[in-house]
Parts: C-alpha cells; structure tokens; sequence
C-alpha cells in the first residue's frame, strides 16, 4: 500500500472532522449538541494522529490516542454534570438563556421566525422486533407441579 | 514572485480539493437553514462536495484497503454531519455514534486493532449512552425551538465561510510526504503485546496520571451534582428532639 497516500487520505478525513465538528460547535445551540460536536473534533484529532504514527512507524500517535480517549471520558463526566446543573437552574439546555453573560452594551439576542415543528420531526427512533418467538409447550403450561 | 503567487491561487482554486470543500460546507450550512428546500439542496451540495474531495485524494495502489476507505471515510464524514445539522438531539447522538464507528473502522484500517475496538466501546458504548441519560433527564419532550433554529441569520453563513477556510488551509498545508516502506513496528504481528510494552514501560507515568485525571473527574461529577441538590436534614436531629 501506497504509506504517503494514505497519510494524505487519512488527513483530510481527520480535518473534515474536525470542521464539521467546529462547524456545529459554532452553530448549535444545545448545549448537549455541542458537547457532542467537541468530541466529534476530538475524533478528527486521533484520526490524524494514528495515521502519522503509522506513517512514522511509532507508536506515539496511538499512546496519544489512548491518552486522548481516557480525558475525553473524564471531561464528558465532568461536562454532563454540569450541564446537569445549569438545566435545573434554567430549566432549558438553550445556551442564549445564559447571554446576560455577554458584555456590557451588546444588544440581547432574540429568536425570530421559529419555524414550526413538523410531523416527520415528531418521530422517534423505533427498534426492530428481532429474533423468533420461542414455541409455546402446551403440556408444560398446563402441568401443575403444586398438584 | 507575484506571478508564482497568482498561478498558486489559480491551481488552487482549480483543483477539485478546494471546490469540494467550499461546495460541501455550503451544503452542510443549507442543511441547517428552517426550509425543507434548501435542506434537500443542501444533502446534494454535501454529496458533490464529498465526491469531489474523494477525487482529488491519491489512489492507495490496492484494491480492498481503497474500497474500505471509501466506505468508512464516507460513512464518519457523512454521519457527522448528519450529527451536526440533524435538529432532534436524539438523532444528533445516534447519528454520532454511527460515525464513531466509521472512524473506528478507519483505525482498523490503520492496523490500529485496539485503538478501533476501544474506541466502539468507550466512545459508542458509555459516552454516546451518557449522553442519551443526561438528555433524557433533561429534556424528556425531546423537540425544542432553539434546537430547529439554532443562531438563525447571519450566525450560519458566517460559521460556514470560517470553517471552510479552517478545512481548506489545513488540507491545502498538506506537503507531499516522502514514500515510506510498510510500518514493520506498528503492525506488527503481536500489535496489541506491543501497545501494552510500550503503553506500561515508556508512558508508565502517564497512565498514572491518567488514571488520577479519571478518579478526579469521577469525584467532582459527584461533588457537581451534590452541590446543586441540596441535603435533606439528618434524622438524627429528629430522633433527638424526640428524646
């Protein structure tokens, strides 16, 4: 295999992640949402990191790889706590609830044309029934052992 | 020097790597905006831009180790923004997870065997499933205004420019690297004996370290959460006023 373009391939991926992931951080305004779009620069991180530990024959790029999944288990343990917190304080996970944060003198942001809900946003996510239904012994549901 | 700089700009404006990444980002921007339309219009400007960057990315040399890249590669890049413009948080975490196994297939890939399996099961089994309790207790109706609004206006487009400038100056400060033979050390037959040597002789301190960054972590979840509920008073004032 081809090491150089694979590291090249490998480093797009690990940067589109990583734009994505900012892209949302920047947009979203739930405060779990963006949470989850950090991890998801964290992941475009490792990605680049494993391919030049490949590509150098090192090992250092999967140690930092470990090291960066055991702060993000930490840091998500931490973050949803505390986001905990803030939601029974507001009782929203909005991030603009907490704009009387902002500086002295900037004009408040206020939402304008909601667009409304629509029905195919009411649907949850279902899980397929899987797997037989075992048949029912007959003879084993009739038989008392008390009797 | 001037016109070295122009023919620069020229090629890179040419090249399918920068259109890619502009048409795909306007696209994930779209996906973000209130009308359906746009939306739908979005999803297809994503797609041509994910096509267009795979063009441009140089060929492996082998048949399998390409079809699984483009397969995993696609299905991460696709997932997460799925995860980013999807306007029901739940989605947004599951949408997550499934691009979390993209990239674990992408380690794989890389020979990476435990990163790839811890990576599913720490990433996907406990962090994706934390995030599935905490908005449960926190947002149990689910569908919220400022999820299908989020900045609306201005906020967007101007996100969508910054981040195409972030991707495209890190894909387009890409050096051509020099060929390297195949990693004997990385993938090597006893890969995952060699992780632990290296991980519990030469980064021993650091596993420590981490491991106190874990315990840490897991008291102040702790300590957080007590500090907003406050104590109920103890019983044994009650046993003692019935003395």
């Amino acid at each position: 295999m081809n090491e150089a373009a694979l590291l090249q391939n490998y480093l797009v991926v690990g940067g589109l992640l990583f734009g994505i992931g900012l892209l949302g951080f920047m947009v979203r305004r739930n405060m779990i949402v963006m949470f989850l779009c950090a991890e998801m620069m964290l992941q475009g991180v490792s990605v680049s990191a494993i391919a030049f530990g490949r590509y150098h024959n090192d090992w250092g790029g999967q140690m930092l790889v470990i090291f960066i999944i055991a702060v993000a288990a930490a840091e998500a343990g931490i973050a949803l706590a505390l986001i905990l917190m803030l939601y029974h304080k507001s009782g929203t996970l909005d991030m603009a609830f907490w704009q009387d944060m902002r500086e002295e003198g900037q004009p408040a942001f206020v939402d304008q044309g909601v667009p409304e809900e629509r029905a195919e946003d009411r649907v949850w996510p279902t899980l397929t029934p899987a797997g037989v239904e075992p048949a029912v012994d007959q003879e084993e549901q009739q038989h008392r052992s008390n009797v | 020097m001037t016109a070295l700089l122009l023919a620069q700009t020229v090629l890179a404006i040419s090249s399918p790597m920068t259109w890619g990444i502009g048409v795909g980002t306007a696209g994930l921007a779209l996906r973000l905006a209130p009308q359906v339309a746009w939306q739908k219009l979005g999803l297809l400007l994503a797609l041509i831009g994910i096509a267009l960057i795979g063009v441009a990315l140089p060929p492996l040399g082998e048949a399998l180790p390409q079809v699984l890249f483009w397969l995993m590669a696609t299905l991460a890049v696709l997932a997460s923004g799925a995860a980013v413009t999807s306007r029901s948080p739940v989605y947004a975490a599951i949408w997550f997870a499934v691009s979390l196994l993209g990239t674990a297939g992408l380690f794989l890939l890389q020979g990476a065997q435990f990163l790839g399996i811890a990576t599913i099961v720490v990433y996907a089994g406990a962090i994706v499933v934390t995030f599935l309790f905490v908005l449960m207790l926190a947002q149990p109706e689910g569908h919220s205004p400022y999820d299908r609004i989020s900045w609306a206006g201005f906020a967007i487009p101007m996100a969508a420019i910054g981040v195409a400038l972030v991707i495209g100056m890190l894909v387009g400060s890409l050096p051509d690297f020099a060929p390297v033979g195949p990693p004997s050390e990385v993938l090597h037959e006893e890969h995952v004996a060699r992780l632990g040597g290296q991980l519990f002789a030469r980064h021993l301190v650091s596993v420590e370290v981490v491991g106190t960054i874990l315990l840490v972590a897991l008291v102040g979840a702790i300590a957080i959460v007590i500090q907003g509920n406050p104590r109920r008073k103890p019983l044994v004032q009650e046993s003692e006023a019935g003395r």
